[in-house]
Protein backbone atom coordinates (compact mmCIF):
# COMPACT_ATOMS: atom_id res chain seq x y z
CA UNK A 1 0.00 0.00 0.00
CA UNK A 2 1.43 3.34 -1.26
CA UNK A 3 0.53 6.79 -1.09
CA UNK A 4 0.75 9.30 -4.04
CA UNK A 5 0.15 13.13 -3.13
CA UNK A 6 -0.68 15.21 -6.12
CA UNK A 7 0.76 18.63 -4.88
CA UNK A 8 -0.44 20.62 -7.73
CA UNK A 9 -3.81 19.71 -5.90
CA UNK A 10 -3.08 19.84 -2.43
CA UNK A 11 -4.79 22.98 -0.58
CA UNK A 12 -4.27 21.69 2.73
CA UNK A 13 -7.33 21.45 4.77
CA UNK A 14 -6.32 19.04 7.10
CA UNK A 15 -8.83 16.35 6.19
CA UNK A 16 -6.64 13.56 6.09
CA UNK A 17 -4.32 14.36 9.48
CA UNK A 18 -8.24 14.27 10.87
CA UNK A 19 -8.94 10.64 9.24
CA UNK A 20 -5.62 9.18 9.88
CA UNK A 21 -3.68 11.25 11.99
CA UNK A 22 -0.80 8.50 12.17
CA UNK A 23 -0.11 8.86 8.57
CA UNK A 24 -0.82 12.48 7.50
CA UNK A 25 -0.05 15.87 9.80
CA UNK A 26 0.12 19.37 8.20
CA UNK A 27 3.54 20.68 9.45
CA UNK A 28 4.14 24.68 10.65
CA UNK A 29 4.13 26.10 7.52
CA UNK A 30 -0.05 24.48 6.32
CA UNK A 31 1.73 21.99 3.90
CA UNK A 32 0.78 18.55 4.16
CA UNK A 33 3.60 15.79 5.17
CA UNK A 34 2.59 12.36 4.62
CA UNK A 35 4.64 10.81 7.79
CA UNK A 36 3.71 7.03 6.45
CA UNK A 37 3.90 6.87 2.69
CA UNK A 38 3.81 3.00 3.16
CA UNK A 39 1.44 2.54 6.19
CA UNK A 40 0.81 -0.36 7.89
CA UNK A 41 -2.06 -2.98 7.43
CA UNK A 42 -3.28 -1.13 10.30
CA UNK A 43 -3.95 2.31 8.75
CA UNK A 44 -5.72 0.62 5.93
CA UNK A 45 -8.93 1.77 6.82
CA UNK A 46 -8.26 5.22 8.18
CA UNK A 47 -6.11 5.89 4.96
CA UNK A 48 -8.70 4.88 2.52
CA UNK A 49 -11.02 7.11 3.97
CA UNK A 50 -8.21 10.21 3.86
CA UNK A 51 -7.85 9.16 0.43
CA UNK A 52 -12.07 9.34 -0.03
CA UNK A 53 -13.02 12.52 2.03
CA UNK A 54 -9.84 14.57 1.07
CA UNK A 55 -11.64 17.69 -0.67
CA UNK A 56 -9.54 18.55 -3.75
CA UNK A 57 -8.70 14.58 -4.45
CA UNK A 58 -5.16 15.29 -4.15
CA UNK A 59 -4.68 11.57 -2.63
CA UNK A 60 -4.43 8.45 -4.11
CA UNK A 61 -3.67 5.07 -3.01
CA UNK A 62 -1.53 2.55 -4.65
CA UNK A 63 -1.71 -1.23 -3.86
CA UNK B 1 6.52 11.59 -34.47
CA UNK B 2 2.95 13.49 -34.11
CA UNK B 3 2.91 12.44 -30.36
CA UNK B 4 6.21 13.44 -29.57
CA UNK B 5 5.33 16.92 -30.35
CA UNK B 6 2.41 16.94 -28.53
CA UNK B 7 3.76 15.17 -25.36
CA UNK B 8 6.46 18.25 -25.59
CA UNK B 9 4.02 21.13 -25.70
CA UNK B 10 6.50 23.09 -28.00
CA UNK B 11 4.05 25.67 -28.93
CA UNK B 12 4.61 27.65 -31.72
CA UNK B 13 1.23 28.57 -33.34
CA UNK B 14 -1.57 31.00 -32.60
CA UNK B 15 -4.43 29.80 -31.56
CA UNK B 16 -7.38 29.82 -33.94
CA UNK B 17 -9.50 32.79 -33.50
CA UNK B 18 -13.48 32.48 -33.45
CA UNK B 19 -15.34 34.19 -36.24
CA UNK B 20 -18.00 36.47 -35.75
CA UNK B 21 -15.99 39.09 -34.07
CA UNK B 22 -16.93 42.70 -34.38
CA UNK B 23 -14.99 45.68 -34.66
CA UNK B 24 -13.94 46.98 -31.18
CA UNK B 25 -16.60 44.99 -28.86
CA UNK B 26 -15.13 41.94 -30.31
CA UNK B 27 -17.58 38.32 -29.21
CA UNK B 28 -18.56 40.85 -25.87
CA UNK B 29 -22.60 41.04 -26.91
CA UNK B 30 -22.30 37.37 -27.75
CA UNK B 31 -20.98 37.11 -24.41
CA UNK B 32 -23.43 38.76 -22.39
CA UNK B 33 -26.39 37.57 -24.18
CA UNK B 34 -25.64 33.80 -24.75
CA UNK B 35 -21.93 32.95 -23.09
CA UNK B 36 -22.56 29.10 -22.97
CA UNK B 37 -23.69 28.93 -26.30
CA UNK B 38 -20.38 31.39 -27.80
CA UNK B 39 -18.05 28.82 -25.67
CA UNK B 40 -19.90 25.70 -26.94
CA UNK B 41 -19.50 27.37 -30.70
CA UNK B 42 -15.90 27.92 -30.18
CA UNK B 43 -15.27 24.30 -29.32
CA UNK B 44 -17.33 23.27 -32.56
CA UNK B 45 -15.35 25.58 -34.52
CA UNK B 46 -11.75 25.79 -33.29
CA UNK B 47 -11.19 22.66 -31.52
CA UNK B 48 -9.86 22.71 -27.75
CA UNK B 49 -8.19 26.17 -28.26
CA UNK B 50 -10.03 28.99 -29.37
CA UNK B 51 -9.31 32.84 -28.94
CA UNK B 52 -12.17 34.96 -28.06
CA UNK B 53 -12.16 39.15 -27.93
CA UNK B 54 -13.83 40.94 -24.93
CA UNK B 55 -13.64 44.58 -25.89
CA UNK B 56 -9.76 44.17 -27.01
CA UNK B 57 -9.33 41.34 -24.15
CA UNK B 58 -8.05 38.31 -25.99
CA UNK B 59 -9.16 34.95 -24.02
CA UNK B 60 -7.82 32.26 -25.39
CA UNK B 61 -10.56 29.51 -24.38
CA UNK B 62 -9.38 26.22 -23.63
CA UNK B 63 -12.00 22.91 -23.57
CA UNK B 64 -11.80 19.48 -23.29
CA UNK B 65 -10.58 17.62 -20.09
CA UNK B 66 -6.81 17.39 -21.52
CA UNK B 67 -6.43 21.26 -22.19
CA UNK B 68 -8.43 21.86 -18.80
CA UNK B 69 -5.86 19.90 -16.92
CA UNK B 70 -2.80 22.16 -18.54
CA UNK B 71 -4.40 25.40 -17.64
CA UNK B 72 -5.31 23.98 -13.82
CA UNK B 73 -1.78 22.23 -13.25
CA UNK B 74 0.05 25.76 -14.48
CA UNK B 75 2.28 27.49 -12.09
CA UNK B 76 0.80 30.56 -10.23
CA UNK B 77 3.57 32.44 -12.14
CA UNK B 78 2.66 31.76 -15.45
CA UNK B 79 -1.34 32.16 -15.21
CA UNK B 80 -2.21 34.45 -12.36
CA UNK B 81 -5.96 34.27 -11.47
CA UNK B 82 -5.27 38.05 -9.18
CA UNK B 83 -5.55 39.92 -13.07
CA UNK B 84 -8.14 38.18 -14.68
CA UNK B 85 -11.33 39.69 -13.15
CA UNK B 86 -11.69 43.47 -13.98
CA UNK B 87 -15.41 43.91 -12.98
CA UNK B 88 -14.16 42.73 -9.51
CA UNK B 89 -12.00 45.96 -9.18
CA UNK B 90 -15.18 48.90 -8.04
CA UNK B 91 -16.94 46.05 -6.09
CA UNK B 92 -14.33 45.18 -3.63
CA UNK B 93 -12.87 49.20 -3.67
CA UNK B 94 -9.68 49.76 -2.56
CA UNK B 95 -7.03 47.81 -0.71
CA UNK B 96 -8.90 44.59 -1.58
CA UNK B 97 -6.52 42.13 -3.69
CA UNK B 98 -9.12 39.85 -5.51
CA UNK B 99 -7.70 36.56 -4.68
CA UNK B 100 -4.70 35.50 -2.49
CA UNK B 101 -1.62 33.65 -3.73
CA UNK B 102 -1.34 30.05 -2.87
CA UNK B 103 0.83 30.42 -0.24
CA UNK B 104 -1.19 33.07 1.03
CA UNK B 105 -4.28 30.86 0.89
CA UNK B 106 -2.03 28.36 2.91
CA UNK B 107 -1.32 30.46 5.26
CA UNK B 108 -5.02 31.43 5.84
CA UNK B 109 -6.05 27.93 5.85
CA UNK B 110 -4.15 27.00 8.83
CA UNK B 111 -5.78 28.86 11.36
CA UNK B 112 -8.89 29.98 9.61
CA UNK B 113 -12.61 29.27 9.35
CA UNK B 114 -12.76 26.82 6.85
CA UNK B 115 -9.99 24.02 8.41
CA UNK B 116 -11.57 20.91 9.00
CA UNK B 117 -11.72 21.09 12.40
CA UNK B 118 -14.39 24.35 12.73
CA UNK B 119 -16.81 22.49 10.50
CA UNK B 120 -18.61 20.84 13.57
CA UNK B 121 -19.65 24.44 14.73
CA UNK B 122 -20.28 25.71 11.48
CA UNK B 123 -23.05 23.26 10.87
CA UNK B 124 -24.90 23.88 14.26
CA UNK B 125 -24.63 27.71 13.12
CA UNK B 126 -26.32 27.28 9.57
CA UNK B 127 -29.05 24.79 11.23
CA UNK B 128 -29.88 27.20 13.73
CA UNK B 129 -30.46 30.05 10.74
CA UNK B 130 -32.43 27.95 8.57
CA UNK B 131 -34.00 27.25 11.63
CA UNK B 132 -34.85 31.26 11.75
CA UNK B 133 -36.01 31.62 8.23
CA UNK B 134 -38.30 29.10 8.64
CA UNK B 135 -39.68 30.92 12.03
CA UNK B 136 -41.70 33.42 9.50
CA UNK B 137 -43.25 30.69 6.95
CA UNK B 138 -46.04 29.54 8.73
CA UNK B 139 -47.76 26.03 7.85
CA UNK B 140 -48.30 26.90 4.12
CA UNK B 141 -47.25 29.65 1.48
CA UNK B 142 -45.04 30.70 -1.72
CA UNK B 143 -41.64 31.58 -1.95
CA UNK B 144 -39.05 33.23 -3.98
CA UNK B 145 -36.03 30.46 -4.05
CA UNK B 146 -33.55 33.33 -4.89
CA UNK B 147 -34.57 35.60 -2.24
CA UNK B 148 -34.81 33.14 0.22
CA UNK B 149 -31.58 31.39 -0.36
CA UNK B 150 -29.87 34.47 -1.14
CA UNK B 151 -30.83 35.87 2.55
CA UNK B 152 -29.77 32.87 4.38
CA UNK B 153 -26.67 32.38 3.01
CA UNK B 154 -25.91 36.18 4.20
CA UNK B 155 -26.06 35.27 7.87
CA UNK B 156 -24.77 31.64 7.47
CA UNK B 157 -21.56 33.24 5.27
CA UNK B 158 -21.48 36.21 8.07
CA UNK B 159 -21.79 34.11 11.21
CA UNK B 160 -19.39 31.36 9.91
CA UNK B 161 -16.53 33.48 8.37
CA UNK B 162 -17.08 36.59 10.46
CA UNK B 163 -18.52 36.44 13.38
CA UNK B 164 -21.89 35.63 15.49
CA UNK B 165 -22.14 39.50 16.84
CA UNK B 166 -21.86 40.86 13.72
CA UNK B 167 -24.39 38.38 11.84
CA UNK B 168 -26.73 39.72 14.23
CA UNK B 169 -26.82 43.38 13.13
CA UNK B 170 -27.28 42.42 9.71
CA UNK B 171 -31.02 42.98 8.66
CA UNK B 172 -33.18 41.65 5.32
CA UNK B 173 -31.40 44.70 3.56
CA UNK B 174 -27.69 43.63 3.35
CA UNK B 175 -28.79 40.60 1.00
CA UNK B 176 -30.39 43.10 -1.26
CA UNK B 177 -27.70 45.07 -1.10
CA UNK B 178 -25.31 42.43 -2.47
CA UNK B 179 -27.76 41.31 -5.11
CA UNK B 180 -27.09 44.42 -6.74
CA UNK B 181 -23.44 44.17 -6.06
CA UNK B 182 -23.58 40.51 -7.76
CA UNK B 183 -25.63 42.20 -10.74
CA UNK B 184 -23.09 45.04 -11.38
CA UNK B 185 -20.83 42.29 -12.84
CA UNK B 186 -21.99 43.17 -16.19
CA UNK B 187 -19.55 42.05 -18.65
CA UNK B 188 -19.74 45.34 -20.28
CA UNK B 189 -16.86 46.07 -17.38
CA UNK B 190 -14.55 45.03 -19.64
CA UNK B 191 -15.19 48.02 -21.98
CA UNK B 192 -15.09 50.41 -18.91
CA UNK B 193 -16.26 49.31 -15.38
CA UNK B 194 -17.25 52.88 -14.47
CA UNK B 195 -19.59 53.01 -17.91
CA UNK B 196 -22.58 55.33 -17.46
CA UNK B 197 -24.94 52.45 -17.32
CA UNK B 198 -27.65 51.72 -14.65
CA UNK B 199 -26.39 48.76 -13.14
CA UNK B 200 -22.88 49.99 -12.74
CA UNK B 201 -24.56 52.83 -11.00
CA UNK B 202 -26.58 50.63 -8.79
CA UNK B 203 -23.22 48.94 -7.83
CA UNK B 204 -21.95 51.91 -6.67
CA UNK B 205 -25.03 53.36 -4.76
CA UNK B 206 -25.03 49.73 -3.09
CA UNK B 207 -21.38 49.57 -2.08
CA UNK B 208 -21.95 53.39 -0.53
CA UNK B 209 -24.75 51.94 1.17
CA UNK B 210 -22.80 49.34 2.35
CA UNK B 211 -20.28 51.50 4.06
CA UNK B 212 -22.88 53.63 5.54
CA UNK B 213 -24.57 50.54 6.82
CA UNK B 214 -21.08 49.05 8.45
CA UNK B 215 -20.07 52.62 10.13
CA UNK B 216 -23.41 52.17 12.24
CA UNK B 217 -22.50 48.60 12.70
CA UNK B 218 -19.15 49.44 14.24
CA UNK B 219 -20.55 52.56 16.14
CA UNK B 220 -22.81 50.19 17.90
CA UNK B 221 -20.19 47.49 18.56
CA UNK B 222 -17.41 50.54 19.47
CA UNK B 223 -18.25 48.93 23.14
CA UNK B 224 -17.94 45.62 22.48
CA UNK B 225 -15.26 44.38 24.66
CA UNK B 226 -12.91 41.18 25.27
CA UNK B 227 -13.30 37.95 24.16
CA UNK B 228 -16.77 39.68 22.46
CA UNK B 229 -14.53 41.53 19.70
CA UNK B 230 -14.61 39.90 16.42
CA UNK B 231 -11.90 40.64 13.70
CA UNK B 232 -13.31 43.54 12.40
CA UNK B 233 -13.94 45.58 15.51
CA UNK B 234 -9.82 44.51 15.79
CA UNK B 235 -8.99 45.86 12.36
CA UNK B 236 -10.77 49.33 13.48
CA UNK B 237 -8.30 49.41 16.23
CA UNK B 238 -5.73 48.79 14.53
CA UNK B 239 -3.04 51.68 14.34
CA UNK B 240 0.06 52.61 11.87
CA UNK B 241 3.43 53.24 13.27
CA UNK B 242 2.36 57.35 13.01
CA UNK B 243 -0.97 56.23 15.50
CA UNK B 244 -3.73 56.98 12.54
CA UNK B 245 -5.98 53.89 11.99
CA UNK B 246 -4.90 51.59 9.20
CA UNK B 247 -8.05 50.57 8.01
CA UNK B 248 -11.17 52.52 7.76
CA UNK B 249 -14.78 51.65 7.42
CA UNK B 250 -14.41 51.98 3.62
CA UNK B 251 -11.69 49.40 3.32
CA UNK B 252 -13.32 47.07 6.11
CA UNK B 253 -16.24 47.24 3.77
CA UNK B 254 -13.95 45.79 1.32
CA UNK B 255 -12.72 43.05 2.90
CA UNK B 256 -16.07 42.15 4.16
CA UNK B 257 -17.38 42.03 0.45
CA UNK B 258 -14.45 40.30 -0.41
CA UNK B 259 -15.09 37.57 2.58
CA UNK B 260 -19.18 37.24 1.64
CA UNK B 261 -18.68 37.60 -2.22
CA UNK B 262 -17.55 33.77 -2.85
CA UNK B 263 -19.31 31.99 -1.02
CA UNK B 264 -22.51 33.79 -1.34
CA UNK B 265 -24.57 33.87 -4.79
CA UNK B 266 -22.89 30.45 -5.70
CA UNK B 267 -24.01 28.59 -2.17
CA UNK B 268 -27.47 30.40 -2.67
CA UNK B 269 -27.48 29.53 -6.59
CA UNK B 270 -26.52 25.93 -5.65
CA UNK B 271 -29.23 25.83 -2.74
CA UNK B 272 -32.39 27.07 -5.18
CA UNK B 273 -30.93 24.87 -8.12
CA UNK B 274 -30.98 21.72 -5.98
CA UNK B 275 -34.61 22.34 -4.96
CA UNK B 276 -35.63 22.96 -8.22
CA UNK B 277 -34.03 19.71 -9.90
CA UNK B 278 -35.18 17.68 -6.84
CA UNK B 279 -38.84 19.49 -7.69
CA UNK B 280 -38.51 18.55 -11.22
CA UNK B 281 -37.92 14.71 -10.37
CA UNK B 282 -39.57 13.76 -8.05
CA UNK B 283 -38.43 9.82 -7.72
CA UNK B 284 -34.98 11.72 -6.53
CA UNK B 285 -36.96 13.64 -4.12
CA UNK B 286 -38.65 11.18 -2.53
CA UNK B 287 -34.76 9.03 -2.19
CA UNK B 288 -33.90 12.57 -1.07
CA UNK B 289 -36.66 12.74 1.60
CA UNK B 290 -36.40 9.11 2.84
CA UNK B 291 -32.92 8.79 3.14
CA UNK B 292 -33.18 12.16 5.64
CA UNK B 293 -36.40 10.83 7.75
CA UNK B 294 -34.21 7.60 7.95
CA UNK B 295 -30.87 9.24 9.00
CA UNK B 296 -32.56 11.68 11.45
CA UNK B 297 -35.07 8.81 13.28
CA UNK B 298 -32.47 8.41 16.26
CA UNK B 299 -32.47 12.51 16.71
CA UNK B 300 -29.42 13.19 16.21
CA UNK B 301 -28.16 16.61 15.77
CA UNK B 302 -27.63 18.52 12.21
CA UNK B 303 -24.20 19.47 13.30
CA UNK B 304 -23.03 16.04 13.62
CA UNK B 305 -24.54 14.00 10.49
CA UNK B 306 -24.00 17.57 7.77
CA UNK B 307 -20.21 16.62 8.56
CA UNK B 308 -20.67 12.53 7.54
CA UNK B 309 -22.48 10.60 4.46
CA UNK B 310 -25.71 11.83 3.10
CA UNK B 311 -24.92 9.86 0.29
CA UNK B 312 -28.71 10.35 -1.94
CA UNK B 313 -28.37 14.22 -0.96
CA UNK B 314 -24.84 14.81 -1.99
CA UNK B 315 -25.46 13.06 -4.99
CA UNK B 316 -28.49 15.35 -5.65
CA UNK B 317 -26.43 18.65 -5.12
CA UNK B 318 -23.54 17.39 -6.93
CA UNK B 319 -25.67 16.89 -9.98
CA UNK B 320 -27.67 20.15 -9.75
CA UNK B 321 -23.35 22.12 -9.88
CA UNK B 322 -22.66 20.08 -12.38
CA UNK B 323 -25.60 21.05 -14.77
CA UNK B 324 -25.56 24.64 -13.06
CA UNK B 325 -22.11 26.02 -11.87
CA UNK B 326 -22.35 29.25 -10.51
CA UNK B 327 -19.51 30.22 -12.34
CA UNK B 328 -19.36 30.16 -16.26
CA UNK B 329 -15.84 31.34 -16.82
CA UNK B 330 -12.79 30.97 -15.01
CA UNK B 331 -9.87 32.83 -16.11
CA UNK B 332 -6.20 33.45 -15.54
CA UNK B 333 -3.95 36.22 -16.80
CA UNK B 334 -1.05 34.64 -19.13
CA UNK B 335 2.25 35.85 -16.99
CA UNK B 336 5.12 33.49 -18.84
CA UNK B 337 3.77 32.47 -22.23
CA UNK B 338 1.42 29.27 -21.82
CA UNK B 339 2.78 26.37 -24.53
CA UNK B 340 -0.37 23.59 -25.01
CA UNK B 341 0.49 21.36 -27.21
CA UNK B 342 1.61 23.08 -30.63
CA UNK B 343 -0.09 26.44 -29.42
CA UNK B 344 1.44 29.22 -27.50
CA UNK B 345 -0.29 32.19 -25.68
CA UNK B 346 1.66 34.80 -25.21
CA UNK B 347 2.14 36.69 -21.93
CA UNK B 348 -0.37 39.55 -21.52
CA UNK B 349 -3.37 37.78 -22.85
CA UNK B 350 -6.19 35.75 -20.72
CA UNK B 351 -6.89 31.90 -20.62
CA UNK B 352 -10.49 30.96 -19.68
CA UNK B 353 -12.15 27.60 -18.95
CA UNK B 354 -15.85 26.81 -18.84
CA UNK B 355 -17.48 25.02 -15.84
CA UNK B 356 -20.82 25.30 -18.25
CA UNK B 357 -19.14 23.53 -20.85
CA UNK B 358 -16.65 21.09 -19.01
CA UNK B 359 -19.61 19.71 -17.13
CA UNK B 360 -21.42 18.89 -20.26
CA UNK B 361 -18.84 17.26 -22.65
CA UNK B 362 -20.42 14.25 -23.62
CA UNK B 363 -17.10 12.14 -24.02
CA UNK B 364 -17.12 12.83 -20.09
CA UNK B 365 -20.54 12.17 -18.88
CA UNK B 366 -22.72 10.31 -20.47
CA UNK B 367 -26.24 11.81 -21.81
CA UNK B 368 -24.70 15.09 -19.97
CA UNK B 369 -28.20 16.94 -20.28
CA UNK B 370 -30.11 14.28 -18.36
CA UNK B 371 -30.11 15.06 -14.21
CA UNK B 372 -28.62 11.42 -12.75
CA UNK B 373 -27.43 11.21 -9.96
CA UNK B 374 -26.51 7.92 -9.87
CA UNK B 375 -23.49 9.41 -11.61
CA UNK B 376 -21.62 9.52 -8.35
CA UNK B 377 -22.83 6.20 -7.08
CA UNK B 378 -19.81 4.37 -5.47
CA UNK B 379 -18.15 2.83 -8.74
CA UNK B 380 -18.91 5.61 -10.63
CA UNK B 381 -18.10 9.00 -9.03
CA UNK B 382 -18.40 11.46 -11.62
CA UNK B 383 -16.71 13.94 -9.10
CA UNK B 384 -13.59 12.41 -9.20
CA UNK B 385 -12.77 12.87 -12.99
CA UNK B 386 -10.71 16.29 -11.12
CA UNK B 387 -10.00 18.04 -14.69
CA UNK B 388 -13.61 17.52 -16.38
CA UNK B 389 -16.10 17.88 -13.42
CA UNK B 390 -15.50 21.42 -12.01
CA UNK B 391 -17.98 22.92 -10.71
CA UNK B 392 -15.78 24.41 -8.20
CA UNK B 393 -12.33 24.51 -10.59
CA UNK B 394 -9.73 22.45 -10.22
CA UNK B 395 -6.15 22.28 -8.75
CA UNK B 396 -4.57 25.37 -6.58
CA UNK B 397 -6.80 27.64 -6.88
CA UNK B 398 -9.72 25.42 -6.59
CA UNK B 399 -12.74 26.53 -4.82
CA UNK B 400 -11.29 26.68 -1.19
CA UNK B 401 -14.73 26.64 0.42
CA UNK B 402 -15.98 23.53 -1.61
CA UNK B 403 -16.23 21.57 1.45
CA UNK B 404 -17.69 24.14 3.59
CA UNK B 405 -20.09 25.04 0.55
CA UNK B 406 -21.28 20.90 0.45
CA UNK B 407 -21.78 21.28 4.54
CA UNK B 408 -23.25 23.96 4.63
CA UNK B 409 -26.19 22.76 1.43
CA UNK B 410 -26.24 19.27 3.64
CA UNK B 411 -27.07 21.04 7.14
CA UNK B 412 -29.88 23.46 5.35
CA UNK B 413 -31.61 20.54 3.46
CA UNK B 414 -31.55 18.38 6.36
CA UNK B 415 -33.31 21.08 8.16
CA UNK B 416 -35.38 22.64 5.41
CA UNK B 417 -36.59 18.96 3.84
CA UNK B 418 -37.43 17.46 7.41
CA UNK B 419 -40.21 20.31 8.22
CA UNK B 420 -41.62 21.01 4.42
CA UNK B 421 -42.42 19.84 1.37
CA UNK B 422 -41.97 22.03 -1.43
CA UNK B 423 -43.26 22.37 -5.09
CA UNK B 424 -43.02 24.04 -8.00
CA UNK B 425 -45.17 26.72 -8.78
CA UNK B 426 -44.26 28.04 -11.98
CA UNK B 427 -43.67 25.30 -15.11
CA UNK B 428 -40.90 23.73 -14.55
CA UNK B 429 -38.98 24.89 -17.37
CA UNK B 430 -39.36 28.24 -16.74
CA UNK B 431 -36.77 28.10 -14.21
CA UNK B 432 -33.39 29.75 -15.71
CA UNK B 433 -30.07 31.53 -14.77
CA UNK B 434 -29.41 35.14 -15.69
CA UNK B 435 -26.59 34.74 -17.80
CA UNK B 436 -26.05 38.23 -18.67
CA UNK B 437 -24.18 39.11 -15.92
CA UNK B 438 -20.89 37.30 -14.46
CA UNK B 439 -22.07 36.68 -11.56
CA UNK B 440 -24.79 34.40 -12.81
CA UNK B 441 -28.07 34.24 -10.85
CA UNK B 442 -31.36 32.70 -11.20
CA UNK B 443 -34.15 34.96 -12.99
CA UNK B 444 -37.04 36.15 -11.19
CA UNK B 445 -39.64 35.02 -10.54
CA UNK B 446 -38.59 31.86 -9.20
CA UNK B 447 -41.34 31.13 -7.32
CA UNK B 448 -41.73 27.46 -5.04
CA UNK B 449 -45.02 26.55 -2.66
CA UNK B 450 -44.33 24.79 1.21
CA UNK B 451 -46.18 23.39 3.40
CA UNK B 452 -45.40 22.12 6.96
CA UNK B 453 -44.86 18.44 7.21
CA UNK B 454 -47.19 16.66 9.19
CA UNK B 455 -44.62 16.20 12.75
Amino acid sequence: MHIMLDRDLCQGHGTCGEEAPEVFELDAEGNLVVKQPEPPESQREAVKRAVKYCPTGALTLQE
Amino acid sequence: MAEAVLDRHTGGSAPPVLSGSLPLLGHLLQLRNAPIDLFWRLRRECGEIGELNFAGNRVVLLTGEEAQEAFFRAEEEQLDQAAAYPFMKPVFGRGVVFDATPEQRRQAMKNQSLRDKFMRGHAEVIAAETERMMDPLGDEGELDLLDFFAELTIYTSSACLIGKGFREELTPEYYRVFYDLEKGTDALAYVNPSLPLPVFRARDRARKRLVELLTDVFARRAGVEGENRELFDILLTLRDQSGAPRYDVDVITGMFISMMFAGHHTTSGTAAWTLIELLRHPDVATAVVNELDEIYADGRDVSYQALREIPALEAAVKESLRLHPPLILLMRKVMKSFEYKQWTVPAGKLVGVSPAVSNRLPECFPEPERYDPDRYAEGHEADRRLFAWIPFGAGRHRCVGAAFAMMQLKAIFSTLLRSYTFELAQPPESYQNDHSKMVVQLRQPCRARYRRRAP
